[in-house]
């Protein structure tokens, strides 16, 4: 596991060629949008609406190929799924962290 | 199209994840069309009609599962491949997935060679799919114009071999197709003179080559008995035609019957078929008829045997006809209902009026279950008195009412032509011209018929029309007949026809002249005429058509007058 698979990041180079740029700032707004939208539901104590968010958050994110944001996620989803919100708080940090430090890795690119 | 392009709808509700789908896909040389939800993925497919789709499974609105169940039960037979996009962790959702419709998976992170790979695999599928799919349709449309042309064909059938007269209450028939078309065929119908001409055949083989030859078959029977031909000239007719157009091996065995309702009499042609039975309502005897001729369409026209066998045939007299489908019926365990069995039923009889249905109950019975191996054809005809059966129904489908109304011809019969050739159809077709006279052509075939035979068989011939009153006499005279005609040196029979118009209609005037010696027609009164069973030169019969009856010369002249009257006949 890591920040950014590397190797898969340069595949996506290739696939998208032009768009690259598009696509990170794309993935960039949207993870911003709905982390926010996690600590409100994370607030309101949404079991539902986390675990819907971190799964889209999981599946983008392994796209773009930031597998240890994935993870993160992934735990994120589980705790929503199964309705056992008490570290989702820890997540979420954990979360912000991991997403600035992929943001920076992308946008030096 | 080796490098098909298709159109593929990816739906997901993340956009990043749609741009790098959108970007492998359209790299491949495909179009896309997106959609954000669920919903919308229904929307789009119903608008697009799109050939693949790419489905995520969370999405808001409608989820990916119940977005494939709507699209897929649009689709019906229509083949969409649905593709979900999940992640391999998810696995516990993949039952779902299969069961709401999906044909297979994508994880992420996205794989551009294994969602080509998968592309490729499913527009492969399609290409087969619309393959099978016109293939499908082709049967289907081939099936269909099959299934209507035999339907076409099988009325045109019947039409042909099951219609004429076999609705007359003296005959009773039983036609059991083995398949759609069955190779037997059963004519009926009226001649001018008012007798029957009927012909049960059986062509070899069954269904549709059968069936085919029993068009002209039934064209040259019902156009040659209409006009008044002979059975004789019927069944050359028919043998040479079939003969033509019958593959070798392929034949119609057949028995041809002239039932003369006035002369009392039965004139069979059987060719290849079983023994037929005569009963006798005064004797109660039942004599065998048997084939003694081949099948029809197996001789050529040289070859070809016509001679008939005459049977006096009284009222209430039965003959029974049948194709050998009775005889060679089969019960369960193969045996042959056979001869015995037919002999055995005719002897059991009590009530000669149900002798028909027990031979149809009995065949039923033996074959049971295991149905049957021919075609089962049966006709019971009995003798009746004319009265019975009403006249002759003529065809007047032509509406003319001109023609010619003023001509006279005369017409000449000498030697072997007055010794083979029938001349009662040219002549009734001249007569026929004169449309008023169409009407009458059962009458003025009547007229002519007796006239003939009067001037041939008792003027040229000489013979004595009291022998045919004892059945011995009835077989002496055709002996005689036979004899006569041999030494028939120049004798003649001629018809001077003359056709006038009258204020009413015409007038028309049948002169015949026989090189005969005559008779005393002076030593007759009119009242000798008129006595019911004197059978002398057939005139009380030719009294009640014509309105004068003269007889000139030493007899051997006979003049017959007719008046049509034109508001009558129109």
């Amino acid at each position: 596991m890591a920040r950014l698979n590397m190797a898969q990041v340069q595949e996506l180079k290739e696939i998208m060629e032009d768009a690259f740029e598009d696509l990170i700032s794309t993935y960039i707004q949207d993870s911003q949008d709905k982390l926010k939208q996690l600590s409100k539901a994370n607030f309101d104590q949404n079991a539902d609406m986390i675990g819907s968010l971190g799964h889209s958050l999981k599946g983008s994110s392994l796209n773009i190929c930031a597998e240890d944001l994935s993870t993160i996620f992934k735990q994120i989803e589980d705790s929503g799924r199964s309705h056992d919100l008490s570290t989702v708080t820890q997540l979420l940090i954990q979360a912000n962290a991991e997403f600035e430090a992929v943001k920076t890795a992308l946008n030096a690119l | 199209m080796d490098e098909a392009s298709y159109k593929i709808l990816i739906a997901d509700d993340n956009m990043s994840d749609r741009m790098i789908l959108t970007a492998i896909v359209k790299k491949m040389g495909h179009t896309v069309i997106s959609a954000s939800d669920g919903l919308e993925a229904v929307n789009q497919y119903n608008e697009q009609n799109p050939d693949i789709i790419l489905l995520d499974v969370m999405m808001p609105n409608m989820n990916g599962q119940e977005a494939a169940v709507e699209i897929k039960s649009i689709a019906g037979e229509e083949m969409v491949p649905i593709i979900f996009l999940t992640s391999l962790q998810d696995a516990s959702d993949l039952a779902a997935c299969l069961e709401s419709g999906g044909d297979d998976f994508l994880s992420k992170p996205y794989n551009p060679i294994i969602l080509t790979a998968k592309i490729n695999a499913f527009s492969r599928m399609l290409k087969m799919h619309k393959i099978l799919q016109q293939q499908k349709d082709v049967i289907s449309e081939n099936a269909e114009h099959l299934l209507n042309e035999q339907q076409v064909a099988r009325a045109v059938y019947d039409n042909v071999a099951h219609s004429g007269c076999l609705d007359l209450p003296n005959l009773k028939f039983l036609l059991s197709p083995f398949s759609v078309f069955n190779g037997d065929v059963l004519l009926a119908a009226r001649k001018p003179s008012g007798s029957v001409h009927i012909l049960l055949g059986d062509f070899t083989g069954h269904g549709l080559p059968a069936a085919i030859g029993a068009m002209p078959l039934a064209e040259i029977f019902y156009g040659m008995t209409a006009k008044g031909f002979l059975m004789e000239e019927i069944l050359r007719e028919i043998n040479s035609k079939l003969k033509n157009i019958l593959p070798v091996g392929y034949f119609c065995c057949a028995c041809m019957a002239n039932l003369s309702f006035r002369k009392k009499e039965m004139e069979v042609w059987m060719g290849g078929l079983p023994d037929y039975y005569m009963f006798r309502k005064d004797s109660n005897e039942v004599e065998h008829i048997q084939s003694t001729h081949l099948p029809l369409g197996v001789l050529s026209s040289q070859a070809f045997d016509a001679t008939t066998q005459r049977l006096p045939f009284n009222t209430g007299d039965k003959l029974f006809m049948w194709s050998d489908g009775i005889i060679e019926s089969r019960n369960d365990t193969g045996d042959l209902f056979g001869e015995e069995r037919l002999k055995q039923i005719f002897a059991d009889n009590q009530d000669r009026s149900l002798l028909f249905d027990e031979i149809e109950h009995t065949v039923n019975i033996f074959t049971g279950e295991s149905g049957k191996d021919d075609d089962t054809t049966m006709l019971e005809i009995t003798m009746v008195e004319e009265s019975e059966i009403g006249e002759a129904a003529i065809d007047l489908s032509s509406g003319a009412i001109h023609g010619p109304t003023d001509w006279k011809m005369a017409y000449t019969l000498r030697g072997d032509t007055l010794k083979t050739f029938n001349p009662l159809p040219v002549m009734l077709n001249i007569l026929n011209d004169v449309p008023s006279l169409r009407r009458l052509s059962g009458q003025l075939y009547t007229l002519m018929a007796e006239l003939f035979s009067n001037a041939f068989e008792h003027g040229v011939l000489g013979l004595s029309s009291d022998l045919k009153s004892s059945t011995e006499g009835f077989t002496k005279y055709y002996q005689q007949r036979a004899e006569n005609m041999e030494n028939i040196g120049d004798g003649y029979v001629c018809f001077i026809f003359d056709h006038k118009p009258t204020d009413a209609g015409g007038e028309l005037i049948i002169k015949v002249i026989d090189s005969g010696d005559g008779f005393d027609y002076k030593l007759k009164k009119d009242s000798d005429f008129k006595v019911e069973g004197y059978s002398g030169r057939g005139i009380p019969l030719i009294r009640t058509i014509c309105e004068t009856l003269k007889y000139s010369g030493n007899g051997n002249t006979v003049e017959v007058t007719l008046h049509w009257d034109a508001e009558e006949t129109e």
